[in-house]
């Protein structure tokens, strides 16, 4: 019974980390696509941050992937999008 | 002996989960989150946005990195001393490229119309019908003395482009120089010439192009 629920307990923290639609390289590459040819502030931050990510996920720091990930995609929104 | 090695697995995976991946606020990210800021008030997300956000990327990952205490001390200390090379750097562009944008021009307020100035083709010399009309100006400059104006010259679109701005400069300089020479002070007159540039009317015929040949006082206050 105890092993069991350790077992949901594991897999139950373990589903954030793959529950995500898109990969983390996906995902920058989204970034990537969506400030094209921006050469504003936040689209410039917006690639660093998903460079971080994708380095970071090389790394198996998953978590840091996922948070510099999201500051990616929050700064390719203020971008205003490709140019 | 498994049990023992799923709670330890648990327990890691746990551990991994929690917290924050960042610390922004850092003793040791201090210089560096001084330089962004200073850099920041000097417009360098505008001016030079590259490098600030370079700074801003560096002093990010700087601020994970601190977080896997000091597991990598060099690579930390290489991320915040990028952080605040780029941020002075970004300062020094801004310093540059932030100059501030040239005032607009002042709009005229008002336009007189001055109907009925011509001069003989090819010259910017007035007529004797033009001195009378360019007197009731005089007249009209002295009563309004706080007004100030920009004495424009049009002309119509025969001829090049160049040869019409040249000439509606020196038709604008000489009618404003006989304004001065009958006594408004020159602080309150300019000169233009705007070549083909505002017509007020169609080219095509030749009425049109008489109305387009025109000098005005656009008065600038």
């Amino acid at each position: 019974m105890k092993i069991g629920l350790l077992i949901l307990a594991l897999f139950a923290f373990a589903l954030p980390a793959s529950a995500g639609l898109s990969s983390i390289e996906d995902r920058a590459e989204a970034v990537e696509a969506q400030t094209e040819g921006n050469n504003s502030y936040h689209a410039h931050l917006a690639r660093k941050f998903a460079f971080i990510a994708v380095d970071e996920k090389g790394q198996h720091d998953l978590a840091a992937a996922k948070e510099f990930i999201n500051m990616a995609e929050e700064h390719a929104a203020q971008a205003g999008g490709s140019k | 002996m498994i049990k023992r090695l799923i709670l330890i697995t648990s327990t890691l995976s746990l551990a991994a989960c929690a917290g924050h991946s960042m610390d922004t606020e850092r003793s040791e990210l201090a210089e560096a989150r001084d330089a962004i800021a200073a850099s920041k008030a000097a417009g360098a997300e505008r001016c030079a946005p590259k490098l600030q956000a370079e700074a801003v990327a560096a002093f990010y990952w700087a601020a994970h990195e601190y977080t896997e205490h000091d597991i990598h001390p060099d690579e930390n200390a290489e991320l915040t001393e990028r952080a605040v090379a780029k941020a002075k750097a970004a300062k020094a562009a801004a310093g540059k490229n932030c100059a501030p944008p040239p005032k607009p021009k002042p709009k005229p307020v008002e336009i007189i119309k001055l109907d009925g100035i011509n001069f003989p083709h090819d010259s910017a010399e007035l007529t004797p019908a033009s001195i009378a009309i360019l007197d009731n100006a005089v007249a009209t400059l002295k009563r309004r003395a706080k007004i100030n104006v920009e004495v424009a010259a049009h002309t119509d679109s025969s001829g090049k482009d160049s040869y019409n701005q040249a000439l509606s400069e020196r038709r604008a300089a000489s009618v404003m120089n006989y304004l001065a020479s009958k006594g408004i002070a020159a602080n309150r007159l300019t000169s233009k010439g705007y070549g083909e540039t505002q017509p007020i009317t169609s080219n095509e015929t030749s009425d049109g192009r008489a109305q387009n040949r025109r000098v005005e006082l656009r008065v600038m206050n």
